[in-house]
């Protein structure tokens, strides 16, 4: 399969901020996902790759033309920024509408394409009110629109599911997955794994600026199978607990909060882990009243894999 | 000139013309145009008052055209011209910096100078029309007493054309400020209040270093008031001249802008 989009030795740093070293990779069709913490240079890669700000070293070419300043590949690229602005005066229709129209489009095909966007986003019934009294699940769902509007071949898409409730986000999975399948090129980032895991196998791992790992996400999740978790336990006997997992080969190390109700397991194994929680809680009758994973962050399993 | 470059040329003028229609809607519901028209508005309430006093305490020896003309010098070519053209022409840039809209223009088939071009041609318009109404009416009520002598109107539409000059020449100036300086209504504020109240009144050439000298040697000079001290060093340019500088100096502004707007890499703070 041909690279629809395509970086070579792409750096770019901000003063003396680094913001992306030495990129080099091939975006093919389908959906590729681009994994890293806040702040790992995913924005900088997905400006640079729309022709928004121009690298320091290196070139990005869509379809063998480069990107920067021509013009006529912008048309074949739709881009949801991370940055949750708008023109809050406008309603979403007008907003809509007017961006279309820099594609050249007549009157009549903008409020056309504006129209059926809108209903995909399902804001249809709130397209006349304006921006600002959007809640923030409409407005994210209005800047999916603005790039799927004109009917990209490329979309481009930076945290599209921020600000989403559980409902939206599946439908906007579904909404990019369909993108997929009519054999569209389609690049999503995300700092939350289940996320990208969601809608692609294929994913890019980004951390300070560089790329870390590319290809199938069964092997992150492998290298996250093997970094030690730790979960937090409040409950009304936290020592009691303790000496019950102590015996356990995947546990290792047990130790107590800063509060007197709180306990902190280590586990290399987190299936075993919770699949014995149960058992022991309701056999010996503790009473827990909070269960959380302190370090189940991406940005963890970074540390983690870059620590080691 | 062949038809590749005559399509670029007539796309460039499309792009130009669609990204003027988008922000003269933009500019029409923002908060700051309202505010702005109430104070293009002032004139009006000026007028009004002028004229009660006038019918309370009795006819003056001023007339309707001679407060008139003052208050084309002192308010209108003074300040609003001046504030209108900063805080529209600097926002064309820095809005959508600050805005962190510039995203939704930069990725469109749409070259940076035709947005730039476009949405100063929408804000200068949304200017002049704030200021010609204002104007208009203020006009109006000082020479209730004159409506039929329409000589008083070809001073009114001079007045008119000579304010909207203004406004073309420093909305570009601002234009380019904005797009080069991040503080640029700080730097504005000194240019207009400072530069230009200053230089107008040095004798010699040094005047012709403010826009505002050109404006006022295209006005016919106050014979009575008293603002007419406004005028007193004032070495007026032909008027021929006067206009081909003006349009020269926007001219320039713009087409630095344009050129800074689509080289520089605006980068937007999260």
């Amino acid at each position: 399969m041909t690279a629809v989009i395509e970086t070579k030795n792409l750096s770019k740093w901000y003063g003396n901020i680094l913001g992306l070293s030495d990129v080099s990779l091939q975006v093919e069709q389908g959906i590729t996902g681009i994994l890293g913490p806040n702040g790992a240079g995913k924005s900088t890669f997905l400006k640079l790759i729309t022709g928004q700000i121009k690298p320091n070293i290196g070139r990005v070419t869509i379809k063998g033309k480069p990107i920067r300043n021509n013009y006529p590949l912008y048309r074949m690229i739709g881009f949801c920024p991370e940055q949750d602005s708008f023109y809050g005066e406008l309603s979403g229709w007008e907003f809509l509408k007017n961006l279309l129209t820099l594609y050249h489009l007549a009157q009549a095909e903008a409020e056309d394409k504006a129209a059926k966007a809108l209903d995909i986003v399902e804001l249809t019934k709130d397209k006349n009110r304006i921006i600002k009294s959007y809640s923030r699940g409409m407005r994210q769902r209005l800047k999916v629109a603005q790039a799927i509007a004109h009917d990209p071949e490329i979309l481009i898409l930076d945290e599209p599911l921020n600000g989403l409730d559980p409902l939206g986000r599946r439908k906007i999975i579904k909404l990019i997955k369909s993108y997929e399948r009519e054999g569209r090129t389609i690049i999503v980032s995300s700092h939350v794994l289940p996320e990208i895991e969601a809608m692609t196998q294929k994913i890019i791992l980004i951390h300070q600026g560089k790329i870390f790992a590319e290809g199938n996400i069964h092997y992150i999740r492998d290298l996250i199978e093997t970094h030690p978790h730790i979960i937090s336990i409040k409950c009304n006997d936290p020592r009691a607990m303790a000496e019950k997992f102590i015996h356990e080969d995947f546990v290792l190390k047990v130790h107590f909060g800063t509060t007197l109700d709180s306990l902190l397991v280590e586990t290399n194994n987190r299936d075993k882990f919770f699949a014995l929680l149960p058992p022991l809680i309701v056999e010996h009758r503790i009473e827990v009243r909070e269960i959380t994973s302190p370090d189940d962050n991406l940005q963890a399993v970074f540390d983690y894999l870059v620590g080691k | 000139m062949n038809d590749k470059t005559k399509l670029g040329i007539l796309g460039f003028f499309r792009s130009v013309r669609i990204s003027f229609s988008f922000f003269l809607l933009l500019g029409r519901k923002s908060r700051r145009t309202k505010v702005f028209y109430i104070i293009s508005f002032v004139p009006i309430l000026m007028a009004v008052i002028i004229k009660l006093g006038q019918f309370f305490y009795g006819q003056t020896q001023i007339t309707g055209l001679s407060i008139f003309s003052n208050m084309i010098m002192v308010f209108y070519l003074q300040f609003l011209i001046l504030i209108l053209a900063l805080f529209f022409g600097t926002s064309i840039c820095s809005e959508e910096l600050e805005g962190k809209t510039l995203t939704y223009l930069t990725t469109r088939p749409v070259s940076k100078s035709a947005l730039l071009l476009g949405k100063y041609a929408a804000y200068t318009l949304l200017t002049i029309i704030m200021t010609s109404i204002g104007l208009l009416i203020a006009f109006l009520i000082l020479n209730v007493n004159n409506l039929l002598d329409f000589s008083l109107y070809k001073i009114l539409f001079r007045d008119l054309a000579v304010l909207a000059l203004g406004l073309i020449c420093y909305s570009a100036f601002f234009t380019f400020i904005g797009t080069l300086l991040k503080k640029s209504i700080l730097f504005g504020l000194v240019f207009s209040f400072g530069w230009e109240n200053v230089i107008q009144y040095f004798p010699g050439s040094t005047q012709r270093f403010a826009i505002v000298h050109y404006l006022k040697s295209l006005l016919k000079v106050p014979t009575s008031g008293g603002f007419s001290f406004l005028l007193f060093r004032l070495e007026p340019t032909p008027p021929g001249v006067a206009i081909l500088m003006l349009l020269v100096i926007s001219g320039i502004f713009l087409f630095l802008a344009c050129l800074l707007f689509s080289q520089k890499e605006y980068i937007l703070q999260d």
